[in-house]
């Protein structure tokens, strides 16, 4: 009976230190990817503070807030501020409601309606730049199916992206296409996940709809909401890829907003040390917002792997 | 609750149809528009019946070009294969790099752990420029710029921390007792984590996999900066493509048709996970 | 040499010690039952004594060899958990041989060791199913079978029988300890069940607080338990226990409850004077017509438990007692007046202000 057991005579004797040191060798890979973020985030704050053009490279020099008073001084940054802020509030907002809206349609898990939402799903898998293009295409005056059913309406010669009235709403339209089923799916699995008895018991007293909506529904789903628009505002209020493709920030300087101004400053213009402080305020403000979100993030996680 | 009634049934059902309609009408129309040839595609008023063409798909998969002005070279196919190179060699990197770390954070509790884990989340919600400018400066001196190892190791950015958030959370799921009893009965380490951890795991890895292929295939900043036209995937190309292509919009229209099934199809498949990892793990489908 | 010893163990959870200092030994082939109130610290013994976890201090010893930085791969250990933490993706066959393949013996041999113990734990039938495929009872076999299928010279049981159903746990208490016996290796079995614990044990080993109170055969344990708690942990009825002052009396030494005074035995002779708490099991004290020289005492209620007849009295003095009789026995009506005798050598007698058993000074007394 005890000749098999010893057959683990020779017992190599691990070291305390190697078990210890195994969290940190397997995430080790990881770290350098950290890192490699850093390093440039580090060195993007201190070009800010720079008086740096890529086409004077003599004339570098450290100018400490200089760039940042000259932002705030510069009626152009504060358009491209409230450009931005319509956009990420116009887009989030919109979202947020025809969302909301959608996955109340969507609630009950028919067939029908699963088939609905996984096919609602395919504007937000599609690359935004490429659903930019493709908007184009459709806002085209020459062919654009878009321009002709407008026309249809009476409105003819609609200019959509090329008319500075009209710009933002072409963006935001686009925004909406791609960016509203994210907040569907994630406000449709918020709704399945919420407990029946409240609802079994209001329709038992015989409670109307709308209050069950307003104080029952929306109560619970507020997380769900709360995540999905922070989630939503962050990536909006950087919006790039949809504003470049579509119209590279015109026409003019309509559509000018953070991350594309930045990208100008710094190729158009060779201009390093502004484009690092306009990048530098964004980030400030995306640092705020997303300390607000990964509190609720983790709320969230918490209680799906809760009942998980 | 369960009797609704036939009108308020009615509508719903008309609403959800124009819902669909709007959503997926764009991708419909631009599937029609490359079957088409341009003089099909600028008459007034346009019309569902025309004669298909498949000229426009020839094109592109040839390379060739055949216009009025002569024949043009397109290298619309290098940027398809870019795509494909780049997505797939960041998704196989960052899974090698990812999963390893996802365990360590899933079963030790450590203190860089959590900060690294956390600095990759913030991070997801920085501007990109704020790294990618300064980076395409560092690119210059170190001669990486227009390399595929340098595109690849940027894309972890997009793609590490979708998957260990994601495969963090599958790992966290499995009991701990069921790898001791592995390893009491007689194996490795190693053993464990590749035949218990990783197996059991295997929906989470390969759902974020998934993901983290859609994302990187989609990504359009990261390569714009730091790739030339030779490297360029196909969000940065397509745009390229339409404006040295001028009148070819039959031709525009299959490029992005190419472009963008790769994904779509890959977003089918992968359905059941995708508010998982839309969520970034925080909210199970 | 003793086929397990562990000295000084010491683990902490967030600044608290969840064993301070523990020592404990046992021979080859015996089986030692830890036993304890929930949370005490008896999976995490286990635990380390698996090799999952490290001791912040202490060590581990088998067969004389130091075992407190060998991987638990290397240990010789077989171990069942409490929620049987069997592999989900393999079938039960595969989750038993798991310890024969990592020897990487041939296939046949690992069958033959598979099918010999699946055939002890009766589950020879079931091999090629999932473990979701199973029952509750079937799945703790598994695990079981899992852990004896190596041999090893260390089982570990963590409340193997706690998810189990009752008419099963029961079933599995008679056929666990010849089968134990049978592997010939020396078992740790982790329970907060007493009886399970005096059903299998050789010895028992109380672990209250972080440290081990008492370790000894289960008969010594019911009878003499070192402290108030241990009495407490083991009997069901509970153990009654009453505030007395033993006085001396002639040559013995005697407590004084309702004005009747109770012999006790002369072992507790140094307790006399001191604040004492009397301890009588519910089985030890005799009903009988109130007489002189019985202690008086009311019926309260009485009620069956299990095979016994439990009464509840109060004494003339206010004390509440329980007393067990077996069911055969009549019950004594309510509000009767009836006196008590205590079976002299089954009184214990506890220190009030520490708990613990006393003793005389040179030894008489202990287990």
């Amino acid at each position: 009976m005890s000749s098999v057991a010893d057959a683990t005579v020779a017992r190599p004797v691990r070291s305390r230190i190697m078990r210890r040191a195994r969290p940190y060798l397997l995430s080790l890979p990881a770290l350098l990817v950290c890192i490699g973020i850093l390093i440039p985030f580090g060195t993007a704050a201190y070009y800010s503070m720079m008086r740096f053009r890529l086409n004077l490279p003599m004339l570098k020099g450290f100018i400490w807030f200089d760039n940042y008073t000259a932002l705030v001084g510069d009626p152009t940054f504060w358009h491209t501020v409230s450009v931005s802020l319509a956009y990420a509030g116009f887009t989030v907002g919109l979202e947020l409601m025809l969302g909301l809206g959608i996955a109340l349609l969507l609630q009950k898990p028919t067939r029908f309606h699963n088939i609905a939402s996984i096919l609602l799903l395919l504007p937000l898998m599609t690359a935004p730049a490429l659903a930019a293009l493709m908007w184009k295409l459709m806002t085209n005056p020459n062919f654009g199916i878009l321009s002709y059913l407008v026309s249809l309406l009476g409105i003819s010669d609609f200019k959509w992206a090329s008319d500075p009235s009209t710009a933002l709403f072409t963006v935001v339209l686009v925004d909406i296409w791609v960016y509203t089923p994210f907040m569907m799916i994630l406000l449709l699995a918020g709704l399945r996940s919420l407990p029946k008895q409240p609802f079994e018991a209001a329709a038992l007293d015989g409670v109307p709809r709308s209050f069950v909506f307003f104080r029952i529904t929306l109560p619970m789903l507020m997380p769900y909401i709360i995540t999905a628009t922070l989630f939503r505002l962050l990536d909006s209020i950087q919006q790039f890829d949809i504003i470049y493709s579509m119209t590279q920030g015109g026409p003019g300087d309509t559509l000018l907003v953070f991350q594309v101004r930045a990208y100008l400053e710094f190729f158009q213009y060779t201009n390093v040390g502004k484009s690092a402080a306009i990048l530098m305020i964004l980030w400030a403000i995306t640092y705020f917002l997303s300390n607000i979100f990964i509190k609720q993030w983790l709320k969230l996680r918490e209680r799906t792997r809760g009942h998980a | 609750m369960e009797h609704v009634s036939t009108t308020e049934r009615i509508v719903r059902g008309v609403l959800i149809t124009l819902v669909l309609a709007f959503f997926l009408f764009p991708i419909f129309w631009i599937l029609l528009m490359s079957f088409q040839t341009n003089e099909t595609i600028l008459r007034i008023p346009p019309s569902l019946f025309f004669e298909p063409t498949l000229a426009n798909y020839t094109a592109l998969l040839t390379g060739q070009l055949k216009t009025t002005a002569g024949n043009l070279d397109i290298l619309f196919m290098r940027n398809l294969g870019n795509s494909v190179l780049l997505s797939t060699g960041s998704v196989l990197l960052s899974l090698l790099l990812g999963v390893p770390a996802a365990y360590a954070f899933a079963r030790f509790r450590f203190r860089l752990g959590e900060n690294i884990a956390f600095t990759l989340l913030s991070f997801r919600f920085a501007p990109p420029l704020l790294v990618l400018l300064p980076l395409s400066l560092y690119f210059k001196q170190l001669g990486l710029t227009n390399s595929y190892v340098g595109l690849i190791w940027v894309y972890q950015l997009i793609c590490l921390p979708l998957i260990l958030w994601i495969v963090r959370g599958y790992f966290e799921d499995i009991s701990p007792d069921i790898e001791h009893a592995y390893r009491i009965s007689g194996h490795s380490w190693r053993q464990t984590f590749t035949r218990i951890a990783i197996p059991l795991a295997r929906p989470g890895i390969a759902a974020a996999g998934l993901l983290a292929f859609i994302f990187a295939w989609n990504n359009f900043v990261f390569a714009l900066i730091l790739a030339s036209a030779d490297k360029q995937p196909v969000t940065v190309g397509a745009l390229a493509f339409v404006t040295a292509s001028g009148i070819q919009y039959g031709q525009i229209a299959a490029a992005i048709v190419l472009s963008v099934t790769p994904t779509l199809l890959l977003a089918l498949y992968a359905q059941r996970y995708l508010v998982e990892g839309l969520s970034l793990g925080a909210v199970k489908g | 040499m003793l086929r397990l010893e562990i000295r000084g163990i010491t683990k902490s959870f967030k600044d608290c010690a969840v064993l301070d200092g523990v020592s404990l030994g046992a021979e080859a082939g015996e089986i030692v039952v830890i036993f304890g109130p929930s949370g005490t610290g008896k999976t995490v013994l286990l635990r380390l004594i698996a090799g999952v976890h490290d001791p912040d201090r202490g060590a581990i010893f088998v067969d004389g060899q130091d075992m407190t930085d060998v991987a638990p791969d290397h240990r010789g250990i077989g171990m069942a958990f409490q929620n049987f933490a069997l592999f989900p993706h393999m079938s039960a066959f595969d989750n038993i041989a798991s310890p024969l393949a990592a020897r990487h013996l041939p296939p046949a041999a690992i069958r033959g060791g598979v099918e010999r113990v699946a055939k002890l734990l009766k589950i020879d039938q079931v091999l090629a199913h999932a473990p979701r495929e199973l029952s509750n009872g079937q799945k703790q076999r598994t695990a079981l079978a899992r852990a004896l299928a190596g041999s090893p010279k260390l089982l570990l049981l963590d409340d193997p029988l706690r998810n189990v159903d009752a008419k099963l746990r029961f079933e599995m208490r008679l056929e666990l300890p010849p089968l134990l016996r049978q592997s010939g290796s020396t078992v740790l079995y982790v329970t907060q069940d007493y009886k399970e614990a005096m059903a299998l044990a050789d010895r028992i080993a109380v672990l209250i607080g972080g440290q081990f109170v008492q370790v000894a055969r289960p008969d010594d344990i019911y009878r003499l338990p070192e402290t108030v708690q241990v009495a407490r942990l083991f009997g069901d009825p509970t153990i009654n226990l009453i505030d007395v002052i033993p006085h001396t009396a002639g040559n013995g030494v005697f407590a004084t409850i309702s004005n009747t005074a109770v012999a006790i035995g002369e072992q507790y002779r140094a307790g006399v004077g001191r604040a004492a708490l009397l301890g009588i099991r519910p089985e030890s004290i005799k009903i009988s017509d109130a007489a002189a020289g019985l202690i008086p005492a009311d019926v309260v209620a009485t009620t069956p438990l299990n095979e016994r007849l439990v009464t509840l009295l109060k004494t003339a003095d206010g004390h509440e007692l329980l007393v067990s009789q077996p069911a055969t026995e009549r019950a004594a009506e309510a509000d009767r007046r009836v006196g008590l005798q205590f079976a002299r050598d089954d009184i214990v007698l506890f220190d009030k202000a520490s708990g613990q058993r006393l003793q005389a000074a040179n030894g008489v007394g202990r287990s």
